[in-house]
């Protein structure tokens, strides 16, 4: 997926794009305001990311200049945060509105939101994910292995989720517990490890075993 | 004014007339009048005096009723010089002239004063705006390169961006009419969002989260946001040691929906309730845990007021404390 970034301020510009590349976007980030319109229809986006106040002209008559020829999905950036601003945004086209500061995983979130919404390249989601045979069904919440399933609660899903995004990596406890509380499951450390011990017991269930590796005073890997 | 006054006022004038009348009677009797006629001639005097008297007493009264009456019926008051009665004695006209002339200065210096603070408001807004920028980049920093350090530095600046937003919505809460939109808002993602909001406060201090939100209300989505959040700061700040626990529920009630947020914190005196949504109150709990302000949930209450949100709260001391919104059913608008 590619995302371009209009956005003036040089250090929001750079980690904004550091930030979506580490979520495995491609990214273009012109620093060049003037035709800008055109440029980023140029480098043929699945979404941009356009900041309202630019030096040349006002986001909102980009995203008419792009809506006037493409219906590529956009998403405004800006600290303005009237309502009569929000709806200028919708009626000239835009998807969707974030004020900043917008925190990072709300960001990514409403991102892949619009994307998935504007279905631009097919759901890119996968409804199964596999790994060493061991399938996580997405729709339905539950875990797979070789014909044997196992029903996991809220919280189990969202780790395994979570650490089956991240194959292969150390996920520290703290980044796995701050993802979860990006999605609505608030629990702390010992409640992480009463529900890694509760998943570890469905997995040997079904005979799977040794799956999530527990890395002594680092995290977890799958 | 009346007529007792109205005499007393003329006490001069009277005095005068009688010293008059007393010399016109020696001067009469002196000079051969008789006793009688005399008399007629005070008599007739007095009489005269006292028809002035009765007529001057109305139109004075009358005059002054009227000014009352303008004073009644407009709101602003330092208009009064525009509107005086008109009057043909000189010493009205001229009180008339210094009023008005009192009033000018007065109205202009409420124009300047009012062009101040809008001058200010506008400032204020614009730098809150332009901080955004920096908070912005220090967040998305703080996300690409996680450590302990950057984790801390996350903590802060969520401090600072809170700060950034209770002055914005200070400087915007005499003006929420121009700037919301009533939909229909889903509270449990309202909710959740807050308290990602503050992800670091709970996890670092092991403070649980519980959100039960069934019910949608129709609110302003970003103002719910920001007075959950306020309310939120503060069950995070008075948490009990050990054990603490937040939870933010609503329940159906026969008026409408009530959206409470529960903690078992340090919880507030019970003299002190009825005035923690007073501005600048900042109670016992206020100077021992930390600064306050005293102005998170005077802003709640007063945003709830534009809403036609019912704010409320109970309380009691080492147990815990439950802020209440009450969200009327039914369509509501704008007050």
């Amino acid at each position: 997926m590619h995302i371009v970034i209009i956005e003036d301020e040089p250090a929001i510009r750079q980690e904004l794009a550091l930030l979506l590349r580490n979520a495995l976007y491609e990214v273009t980030a012109p620093d060049d305001f003037r035709d800008v319109a055109a440029a980023a229809l140029a480098a043929a986006p699945d979404l941009i990311l356009l900041d309202v106040k630019l030096p040349d002209e006002s986001g909102f008559a980009v995203c008419e200049k792009v809506r006037a020829v493409s219906d590529v999905p956009i998403i405004f950036l800006t600290s303005q945060t009237d309502a009569a601003d929000e709806l200028n945004g919708m009626l000239k086209g835009g998807d969707d509105y974030i004020t900043k500061p917008f925190h990072p995983p709300v960001l990514l979130a409403r991102i892949a939101a619009v994307l998935k919404r504007t279905k631009k390249t097919g759901a890119k989601e996968p409804d199964v994910m596999e790994y060493k045979g061991v399938r996580l069904d997405i729709a339905r919440g539950s875990i797979c292995f070789q014909g044997r399933q196992a029903e996991l609660t809220k919280k189990e899903f969202q780790i395994l989720y979570y650490l089956f995004q991240h194959t292969g990596k150390i996920i520290p406890r703290m980044e796995l517990i701050e993802y979860l509380w990006d999605n609505q499951v608030f629990i702390d450390d010992n409640a992480l490890s009463v529900n890694m011990t509760r998943i570890r017991g469905k997995l040997e269930q079904l005979g799977v075993h040794g799956l999530v590796e527990t890395k002594r005073g680092m995290g977890y890997r799958l | 004014m009346n007529i007792l006054s109205f005499l007393r006022d003329k006490l001069l004038l009277y005095l005068l007339h009688l010293s008059c009348m007393m010399a016109l009677a020696v001067f009469l009797l002196a000079t051969g009048y008789s006793a009688d006629g005399c008399l007629l001639v005070l008599i007739c005097w007095f009489l005269v005096l006292c028809i002035w008297t009765v007529c001057e007493y109305h139109r004075r009264k009358r005059y002054f009723s009227r000014m009352e009456a303008v004073l009644a019926q407009i709101d602003q008051r330092f208009l009064l010089g525009e509107l005086m009665p008109f009057s043909d004695r000189l010493e009205d006209r001229l009180y008339r002239e210094m009023i008005r002339q009192s009033n000018r200065s007065v109205i202009e210096r409420i124009h300047a004063a009012e062009e101040q603070k809008n001058d200010y408001r506008a400032y204020i807004e614009g730098w809150v705006h332009e901080i955004k920028a920096p908070i912005t980049s220090i967040a998305l920093m703080c996300e690409n390169h996680k450590s302990e350090v950057t984790r801390s530095i996350s903590r802060e600046n969520g401090k600072i961006e809170n700060y950034v937003d209770r002055t914005l919505y200070y400087a915007r809460s005499d003006e929420v009419y121009k700037d919301y939109i009533i939909e229909e808002t889903n509270l449990a993602d309202v909710a959740a969002e807050v308290v990602a909001r503050n992800k670091y406060y709970f996890i670092q201090d092991g403070v649980q989260a519980e959100i039960d939100c069934p019910d949608d209300v129709r609110t302003d989505r970003k103002w719910i946001a920001f007075i959950l959040n306020q309310i939120l700061q503060n069950s995070l700040k008075y948490r009990r040691e050990t054990g603490a626990m937040i939870r933010i529920y609503t329940q159906r009630r026969a008026k409408g929906i009530c959206l409470a947020v529960e903690d078992n914190g340090i919880g507030i005196r019970q003299e002190e309730i009825p005035r923690i949504f007073e501005k600048n109150f900042t109670g016992t709990n206020g100077r021992t845990h930390g600064r306050s302000t005293g102005m998170g949930l005077y802003l709640c209450a007063k945003l709830c007021g534009k809403l036609g949100i019912g704010i409320g709260a109970e309380s009691q001391e080492h147990v815990g404390t439950k802020i209440m919104l009450e969200f009327p059913a039914g369509t509501f608008h704008m007050r």
